[in-house]
C-alpha cells in the first residue's frame, strides 16, 4: 500500500505560516509522500514562496507540487520555483518524478493545467487569437501531462494539476464558471495512460470526489474543500 | 458618497475587488444578494484576512450593509484516510 497525502490553495503568506506546521510534522504517520495543488502562495511572490518553503519544507517525506494561476499572478515563477526547491519541494511542469516507498515505487506527473470547459459545452480554437491562445494553453498543457504520466517509470502513476480534469469535483461552484475551473483535456490526458489517482485543487467551492470518464479517481484537495491540513489516500498495487 | 441599490452590478464590483486587489485577492468569496444586504460566504485562510476583507469593502462601499459568513479553514490533520481499492 502507498500512502499519498495532499492539499493544494493554501494561498501562503506570513499570516498562515505556522497554522499547518503542527499537522504537517504529523504527515510521515500518515502518509509515504505529501502532494501540493497549486496555489501555494496568495500572489507568486518571493517573499511568499520563503513562507511555503519554511511551512512545506523539511518534512520527513518527499513533497511535491505544482504551481496554481495564483502562484502566477506577480510574474514571479522561475524565483518562487528556485525558492521552493531550495527546501526540498519538487515543482512539477510537464515533468513527472518516481519516488520510492515502503509499499512500493509511486510515480507523480504533474501540470499546472488550464481552463476551457467540458465536454460538449467547451472553448475551442476558432475565432479570435485571444480565443485560440486560451484554448491552445490548455491543450499543450493538457499533452504535456499525457507525455508526463507515459515517462513514469512506475506501475502506480498520480497526475497532478492545479485545474481540474471532470466537472464531477466541481459541484458547488456556479456552472457558469466551470471553464475557468478546468478542461476535459486533462481528464482525457489522464485516460490516455493507466492512472491510479488524479489530484487537483483551484476550485474551492467544489467537491471532493469524482471519477474521470475512464473511471480514474479525481479527488479536489484544495483546503476549503477538505477542510483539514491534507487529505490521505491509500493506493493499492496495479493501475487499473 | 449616496446609497446604491444592491443590484447585480454591485455585486459584480464586490467580486472583483475581493479578487483584484492586492491586500485581499481572494477568488473563493461569494457573494450573494439578500434584500437589502449583501452576504459574503466562504473560506480563507487566517482571521486578519477575513478582516481585511470586511475592512475592505466597508471602505469601499460606505453605508452598505454587509453580512459575513466568511470562515477560517481548520488545519488539523485527518482523522482517517480513504482507502482507493
Ligand atoms: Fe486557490
Ligand atoms: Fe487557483
Amino acid at each position: 500500500m502507498i500512502r499519498v497525502a495532499a492539499v493544494g490553495d493554501v494561498h501562503l503568506d506570513a499570516d498562515v505560516v505556522g497554522r499547518f506546521r503542527p499537522a504537517l510534522e504529523r504527515v510521515p504517520d500518515h502518509a509515504d509522500v505529501l502532494l501540493l495543488a497549486g496555489d501555494l502562495t496568495r500572489h507568486g511572490t518571493v517573499s511568499e514562496a520563503w513562507c511555503v518553503a519554511k511551512e512545506f519544507g523539511d518534512l520527513a517525506v518527499p513533497v511535491i507540487a505544482v504551481l496554481g494561476n495564483h502562484d502566477y499572478h506577480c510574474n514571479e515563477v522561475p524565483a518562487v520555483v528556485q525558492v521552493l526547491e531550495s527546501a526540498g519541494i519538487a515543482v512539477l511542469e510537464g515533468t513527472g518524478v518516481v519516488v520510492e516507498t515502503t509499499g512500493g515505487k509511486l510515480g507523480v506527473a504533474g501540470v499546472k493545467g488550464f481552463g476551457g470547459g467540458f465536454a460538449g459545452r467547451c472553448a475551442t480554437e476558432f475565432g479570435e487569437p485571444e480565443m485560440k491562445a486560451f484554448v491552445h494553453t490548455t491543450r499543450e498543457s493538457a499533452d504535456r501531462l499525457a507525455a508526463a504520466l507515459d515517462a513514469l517509470d512506475s506501475p502506480v502513476r498520480v497526475a497532478l494539476s492545479h485545474y481540474a480534469p471532470v466537472p464531477d469535483t466541481l459541484v458547488g461552484e456556479p456552472p457558469e464558471i466551470y471553464p475557468f475551473l478546468g478542461s476535459y483535456l486533462l481528464g482525457q490526458a489522464i485516460d490516455s495512460v493507466p492512472t491510479t489517482l488524479a489530484i487537483h485543487g483551484h476550485a474551492h467551492a467544489g467537491t471532493e470526489r469524482g471519477t474521470t470518464p475512464g473511471g480514474v479517481r479525481v479527488r479536489n484537495v484544495a483546503h476549503p474543500v477538505i477542510k483539514h491540513a491534507y487529505s490521505v489516500y491509500h493506493l493499492h498495487g496495479e493501475s487499473t | 458618497m449616496t446609497e446604491r441599490p444592491v443590484d447585480e452590478y454591485l455585486e459584480a464590483e464586490v467580486q472583483r475587488l475581493l479578487t483584484e486587489r492586492a491586500e485581499v485577492a481572494e477568488q473563493g468569496i461569494t457573494v450573494i444578494r439578500r434584500q437589502h444586504t449583501l452576504l459574503l460566504c466562504g473560506e480563507v485562510e487566517s482571521v486578519q484576512r477575513r478582516d481585511e476583507i470586511l475592512r475592505l469593502v466597508a471602505e469601499q462601499f460606505p453605508g452598505l450593509s454587509v453580512q459575513s459568513d466568511i470562515g477560517v479553514t481548520r488545519t488539523h490533520p485527518p482523522t482517517e484516510a480513504e482507502d482507493l481499492l
